[in-house]
């Protein structure tokens, strides 16, 4: 390693031009060239984010959304990946443009990535503290004490009990709601400006989930942090996301604010999605409406419109001709022909809005500590 | 739905314990008594036709429940009767009898195939064991089976490496039901698909049952597919059964501190409902079954935990009928209907 990278500025600190945003991705088109073809895998991705805010990215698996995160951060091997088109704008400045040793300390510094898998990115050789650590060692110069006292109290900040001992353990001693913690801690140690969460909550059960969350939306509310939830439950979007994108074969079908795509959805796609959840309704099992067939190929994409071998709606049109961003007045775009028709959105999913059930109530959070009982 | 139960039912499980010795290999001390205790003293029934849905964290041994069942483990304690009959008491004869009226369906599309059978000799492995029919007969009913769940006929001789993890899990449901097994054990069978997929599934499942009336052991963590496709559901927490009532009753009226908390972290996809909700979060880990806490198993844990409950364990009780739960002080939560959207 080279020397210390304490002179630079950090990107963060720098005032986000006049009209644009904290994160600006524009058309944003990676393949990868493999032996079998062009993988589409990050096909015309647009979106912005700004400070504070939660953007929420959706689909199925193998759709692109943890590529697109990595073309973002600079993480995909080129080759076999190779950038097509497209502009990534933080504060301004183009990503894509910036050198290796630039987007080191960017990495880290001023946008933190929590990957898919923590056993993958957590070393099993080295213990957590000096994990926890490490970026401000790297990106602020701490020393090796520093680095240690300041992981300790991160651990504490993320809920570790007994953090002075827990620093000094080693990955496979923590539980899995413990090692997503600690990977929280590591990606905020250098306060970043976005925070990208790939499926942080996957692999965890449902009462460690929602103290994951819960979590994150604390430290955004302290720091003012961006987050990007990437992740395949709609249920941890509608409860985090400002924004949502939705993904489907490498492409993003439709965007817009969280109750746009939950309320006011445009595209087939996201009905489907919508319609594929067991329903919460008490009064009635009705047969849940799949999407029928499976994702294609992004080796192979079919002529047109990507969903429309499985779309219920297809018509001659979406087998010839791609569809383009229809956008609203407000941002809220769809990748779908009809978008734009109001007799076609009349096929869109009924929703507790639609249906005049608006659920009203002042909520009530108990937090339970962890010693209860023994009291 | 199709279930039945008032008659006799179809699986009885009469206080099943499952312990495992807590050190493995070469270090197990013939002395050493510590014990992973992952299931204890669990007791329900099953009635012909029925979805019986099991539900719980990570570890809390629903995966060990139905194993044990299935005599894919040996019970510690406890008993289990199929169709009024003893199955510790049954001869090799009545056993094979058992392996046909039951089958698993596995989590895992990928690892529960043998790569390197053919679907056909997947799906037929079951009538081969069972010396029923002739190949000709068999490879006939593959066929259907095939067509029944959705799959291309033609695929018979085809890897199960060619289909999606969809398509894999339909080949291990028209495995499950080559014999016509009065019931079927489920243990996860739509964790590791898409929604979208994992609805083909779910439907597929119900018609299915329809079809045959089959019974269902549905093991799932996700709390959503196991109301969609429950008659009755079960919680369990760290190897102890804590509730159990009608889907209905479990969904709207839970009683148990902790089925009440399940339900209240379960995401809902729908913004206007998410923030209008009261939620319990709970603190911390569940404890290790190595050394599970005294009294209440959750008392750890539990939002309202009193003195006794450290000390006195809860006797799983019918609260009203149908209704059981293990609670000193269970009593229905105002998180009840936010939640749901009515
Ligand atoms: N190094 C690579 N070479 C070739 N193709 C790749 C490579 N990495 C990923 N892909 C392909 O890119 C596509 C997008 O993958 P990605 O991991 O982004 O999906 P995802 O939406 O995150 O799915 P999941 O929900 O399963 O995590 C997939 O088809 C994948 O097979
Ligand atoms: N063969 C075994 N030897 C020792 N311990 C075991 C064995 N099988 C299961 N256990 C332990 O028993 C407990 C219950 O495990 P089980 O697999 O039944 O849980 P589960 O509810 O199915 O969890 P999951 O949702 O993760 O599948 C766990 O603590 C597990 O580690
Ligand atoms: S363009 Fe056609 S196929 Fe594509 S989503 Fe719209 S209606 Fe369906
Ligand atoms: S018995 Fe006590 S600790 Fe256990 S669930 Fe009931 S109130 Fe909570
Ligand atoms: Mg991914
Ligand atoms: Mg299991």
């Amino acid at each position: 390693m080279a020397k210390k990278h304490t002179n630079h500025t950090d990107l963060k600190e720098k005032p986000i031009p006049e009209g644009r945003h904290l994160l600006e991705v524009d058309n944003l088109k990676m393949f990868f060239h493999t032996e079998d073809g062009i993988v589409h895998a990050v096909n015309g991705v647009s979106y912005t984010l700004d400070r504070g805010e939660t953007l929420g990215v959706v689909g199925e698996s193998g759709s692109g959304k943890s590529v697109t995160a990595m073309t973002i951060m600079g993480l995909i091997d080129m080759p076999p990946g190779k950038i097509e088109g497209g502009h990534v704008y933080y504060r301004g400045e183009s990503l894509l443009d910036m050198t290796e040793e630039q987007m080191q300390h960017i990495r880290g510094n001023d946008i933190a990535m929590i990957f898919q898998d923590p056993m993958t990115s957590l070393n099993p050789v080295y213990k957590i503290g000096h994990q926890v650590g490490e970026g401000l060692r790297l990106h602020r110069g701490y020393s090796k004490k520093e680095a240690l006292q300041r992981a300790t109290e991160l651990l504490d900040l993320v809920g570790i009990p007994e953090p002075e001992k827990r620093v000094n353990e080693y990955p496979h001693q923590f539980s899995g709601g413990m090692r997503q913690r600690a990977m929280i801690a590591m990606a905020l140690s250098c306060d970043p400006d976005i925070l990208i969460a790939d499926e942080p909550t996957t692999a965890l059960d449902v009462t460690i989930q929602a103290q994951i969350i819960e979590l994150m939306q604390e430290m955004q509310e302290k720091n003012g942090n961006a987050i990007i939830m990437i992740t395949h439950d709609l249920g941890v979007v509608a409860d985090m996301a400002d924004k949502i994108m939705v993904m489907y074969a490498g492409r993003p079908v439709e965007f817009g604010t969280a109750d746009e795509i939950f309320y006011e959805s445009r595209h087939p796609y996201t009905w489907g999605l919508i319609r594929s959840i067991p329903e919460q309704a008490i009064d009635e099992k009705k047969p849940l409406t799949p999407i029928h067939g499976n994702p294609p190929s992004l080796v192979n994409l079919p002529k047109g419109c990507p969903f429309a071998p499985r779309c219920p709606y297809a018509v001659d049109i979406c087998h010839e001709q791609e569809p383009v961003h229809i956008t609203t007045e407000t941002g809220h775009y769809s990748a779908c022909h009809f978008a734009d028709d109001p007799e076609f959105l009349k096929f869109a999913p009924d929703t507790s809005r639609s249906r005049g059930k608006i659920a009203t109530g002042t909520p009530e959070t108990i937090q339970t500590k962890p010693t209860g009982g023994e009291a | 739905m199709a279930s039945n139960t008032t008659g006799a039912p179809l699986l009885k499980v009469e206080h099943l314990t499952k312990e495992f010795p807590a050190e493995a290999g070469m270090l197990a001390g013939r002395f050493s008594k510590r014990v992973v205790s992952a299931v204890n003293d669990v007791s329900f029934e099953i009635h012909a036709g029925e979805t019986f849905g099991l539900v719980g964290e990570s570890g809390c041994g629903k995966s060990t429940t139905g194993r044990t069942i299935m005599r894919l483990t040996n019970p510690t304690a406890g008993k289990v009767f199929f169709e009024g009959k003893d199955v510790a008491q049954m001869n090799k004869h009545e056993l094979k009898d058992l392996r046909r009226e039951m089958q698993f369906i596995f989590q895992d599309p990928y690892a529960s195939l043998n790569p390197r059978m053919t679907i056909g000799e997947i799906i037929s492995e079951p009538m081969t064991i069972h010396g029923v029919g002739t190949k000709e007969e068999r490879m006939k009913t593959v066929r259907e089976l095939l067509d029944v769940v959705g799959l291309n006929p033609e695929h018979i001789n085809r890897y199960p490496h060619e289909f999606s993890g969809g398509q894999r899990q339909r080949i291990g449901i028209a495995r499950a039901f080559a014999l016509h097994p009065k019931l079927i054990i489920c243990d996860e069978p739509v964790s590791a698909l898409d929604v979208s997929i994992q609805a083909q599934v779910l439907n597929l499942l119900k018609d299915l049952q329809k079809q045959f009336g089959t019974a269902y052991l549905f093991i799932a963590h996700d709390l959503s597919v196991v109301q969609h496709i429950s008659d009755r559901v079960a919680v369990m927490y760290l190897g102890k059964m804590v509730e159990l009532s009608d889907w209905k009753t479990l969904y709207t009226e839970p009683h148990h501190p902790y089925t009440q908390s399940l339900l209240s972290a379960v995401p809902v996809p729908d913004p206007d409902v998410q923030k209008s909700r009261n939620r319990i979060i709970l603190a911390g880990d569940p404890p290790s079954p190595l050394d599970p806490p005294s009294g209440c198993r959750f008392h750890t844990r539990c939002p309202i935990a009193q003195a006794r409950c450290s000390q006195e364990q809860p006797e799983f009780r019918e609260i009203k009928p149908g209704h059981f739960c293990a609670c000193h002080c269970a009593a229905p939560f105002p998180i009840k209907e936010s939640h749901i959207d009515l």
